[in-house]
């Protein structure tokens, strides 16, 4: 009983020491420290494992050793043109000197702000240098494509001929810089001013560049214009093909019934001439006899319409007034 | 209430002796012991070693055993899953119909290198190959934004550097070829021990403010097929029908050519008759024609007057009757 109470008595004693006195420290993969004594650093050490320090005296000061990441704010900013974008950016950093880290900044927290003034100043700085086009495009990749646009006009249009819908190729400004160099730029100019922070900046990257407000508002409207050229386009395709439609109608209406028109006049003439060389023929014969023939065939037909008063002259009288004739 | 305490201290060391305190704490240690120095990893997992905080080793799945008390550390990492990142949109419900959120323009929204604005919405499949370099590269907080923001800033250079009809049409699947490799560089840069395995483009869409306007160019284009339609119709009802009008003219002129030939036959053929009669005894047969024509001219008639030329002043008598007579009527 008493031994026993000895040997909680030794491994309490035991425990409250190696807290209190604990002259061992890790180092965690990922992590670096610097250790002070009374203020004053005396080691840094970037190796993970078990180290040792003085008790008592000694503070470790744990910082990452890992690729930290940094948000830099939505910031609107001039281009060269003066045409203004909401450039958002992010950049990565690690500490590489953390004495330095220490003796300038002491705390992640509080570098964070000091990074950001730095590199939003170098973004701010390298845009407002750079052309629209520098800050979009990262190359003259855009002049080597033919911007044809693929429109789904249906199986009643193959005749349509569509000159020139959405324009001539157009040649666009080319860049000598690019995204990515205004993303070395920018890093280059910042590298310097935090390299006293004891950080190493990895890179800077615009991860998303938008237009201002105001701009996108007439940009929307450059789109709309574009697009609705581009749907009167068809539109008065449509019309004139079905203006061309209904000629062709009157065209060919005409045509046809304009040869019809021939063909039967034609026809009729033919059968006239006919007709006349038929009687010609027979009524040459005896033209004296036709004409008497024909004389009274054509009194049966117009004589009864008249009002009549026959004259004692007509030769049908002759015998009238004598047997013998006049 | 004194003695009550009195009581439960003597009767405390009864049974809670040292000896058994140290029992349950050898217990207890031994608890913590197996507690700390058996793991799992899971198929999917790698599992990293660290001791006394220094990279040790990697074990595959299984049951494994490692120094216990927080000496030896273990870091289970899903190597063989693929992940995905979405961008310009997130899954609600995952399920056999998937419910997603749209409009994330924060992430969408992008120039074109024409200067234009576009939505594009797609996802990224990454897996960790490395996963001592996935623990320890990286702040583990920053780890997947690092990967958003990589991706992010390579599918918007990507877009910048293209014609927004191209984006939307042809060349979509040169940005996601495009920017597999560009990514993989990138995070090769930062040793996060991660390869994207694929990038797939989902929606790309211009901006909401234009799509209206988008959309009316495919408006046009069912108008201008409706127009030409109208014309092929106008065409189509009216041409047969000229067609039929054309063969009507040709057939009655034809029709008429017919009967008039033929008439003239017929006319012919009497008078040949006629004729042939005629010639037989002229001057008889010329009178007899004449005379029947008269009677049958004359034969039925009533009230025709006859005027014999060398009286004076009938006819005006004749012309006075007639009026009587019909004013009488």
């Amino acid at each position: 009983m008493k031994s026993s109470t000895k040997i909680l008595t030794v491994i309490a004693v035991l425990l409250v020491l190696s807290v209190i006195v604990n002259p061992f420290y890790t180092i965690e993969e990922g992590t670096q420290v610097v250790v002070t004594r009374f203020g004053k650093i005396v080691d840094s050490s970037a190796m993970a494992g078990l180290h040792s320090k003085t008790p008592f005296l000694d503070t470790v000061i744990t910082y990452p050793k890992t690729v930290m990441s940094l948000e830099g704010d939505s910031q609107r900013i001039p281009t060269k043109e003066n045409q203004f974008i909401v450039v958002d950016t992010t950049s990565r950093w690690r500490i590489t000197d953390p004495v330095k880290f220490y003796e300038s900044v002491t705390s992640v927290e509080a570098s964070y702000s000091r990074l950001s003034d730095i590199i939003d100043s170098a973004v701010r700085t390298v845009i407002t240098s750079a052309s629209l086009n520098d800050v979009v495009r990262s190359s003259n990749l855009i002049n080597e494509r033919r911007h044809e646009e693929n429109f789904a006009l249906g199986a009643d249009v193959q005749d349509v001929q569509l000159p020139q819908i959405t324009g001539d190729k157009v040649i666009y400004e080319s860049i000598s810089r690019g995204r990515d160099r205004l993303s070395v730029e920018m890093a280059a100019i910042a590298k310097d001013k935090v390299k006293e922070f004891g950080v190493e900046l990895l890179d800077i990257v615009l991860r998303q560049i938008k237009y201002s407000d105001e701009l996108t508002e007439s940009v929307y409207n450059r789109m709309i214009k574009e697009r609705s050229q581009i749907a009167q386009t068809f539109r008065s395709t449509g019309e004139g093909k079905k203006a061309e439609w209904m000629g062709k109608l009157e065209n060919e209406k005409k045509n046809l019934l304009s040869v019809a028109y021939n063909k039967a006049e034609k026809i009729k003439g033919d059968a006239d001439a006919e007709a006349s060389r038929i009687y010609a023929e027979s009524y040459s014969r005896d033209p004296e006899f036709y004409g008497f023939w024909k004389s009274i065939e054509t009194y049966r037909k117009t004589v009864p319409n008249f009002d009549k008063i026959l004259s004692t002259d007509m030769d049908f009288f002759k015998y009238l007034y004598s047997p013998n004739g006049r | 209430m004194d003695s009550r305490s009195g009581n439960w201290r003597q009767k405390f060391p009864k049974w809670l002796t040292p000896s058994v305190i140290l029992v349950s704490l050898a217990v207890l240690l031994i608890l913590i012991f197996s507690l700390t120095s058996f793991f799992i990893v899971d198929q999917t997992e790698d599992a990293v070693l660290t001791r006394f905080g220094k990279y040790y080793t990697t074990v595959g799945p299984g049951l494994h055993y490692k120094l216990p008390f927080g000496i030896d550390r273990s870091y289970n990492v899903p190597v063989k899953l693929i992940q995905t990142e979405q961008f310009g949109f997130r899954t609600v419900k995952s399920g056999a119909t998937s419910t997603y959120s749209n409009n994330r323009t924060s992430e969408s929204t992008m120039l074109t290198g024409d200067l234009n604005i576009v939505d594009v919405e797609w996802i990224i499949q990454y897996r960790i190959m490395d996963s001592r370099a996935w623990l320890f590269n990286v702040n583990r907080d920053v780890r997947n934004s690092t990967i958003r923001d990589i991706s992010q800033s390579v599918i918007n250079a990507l877009v910048g550097d293209r014609a927004i009809l191209d984006i939307i049409g042809p060349e979509r699947t040169a940005i996601e070829t495009g920017a597999i490799p560009m990514m993989n560089d990138k995070l090769k840069e930062f040793g996060l021990g991660v390869t994207v395995i694929n990038v797939q483009l989902q929606n790309i869409v211009p901006p909401s403010g234009v799509q209206a306007s988008f959309e009316d160019v495919n408006k046009a284009i069912q108008d201008m097929n409706r127009l030409i339609n109208e014309g092929k119709e106008a065409y189509n009802a009216e041409i047969p029908k000229a067609a039929g009008e054309a063969e009507k003219l040709i057939e009655i002129a034809q029709g008429y050519a017919v009967e008039r030939v033929n008439r003239a036959k017929g006319d012919v053929a009497r008078f040949n008759s006629v004729y042939a009669e005629y010639r037989k005894a002229p001057e008889v047969t010329r009178k007899r024609l004449y005379l029947e024509t008269i009677e049958d001219l004359f034969g039925d008639e009533k009230g025709t007057t006859l005027v014999d030329k060398k009286l004076d002043n009938l006819l005006p008598i004749k012309t006075l009757e007639k009026t009587t007579e019909k004013g009488a009527n």
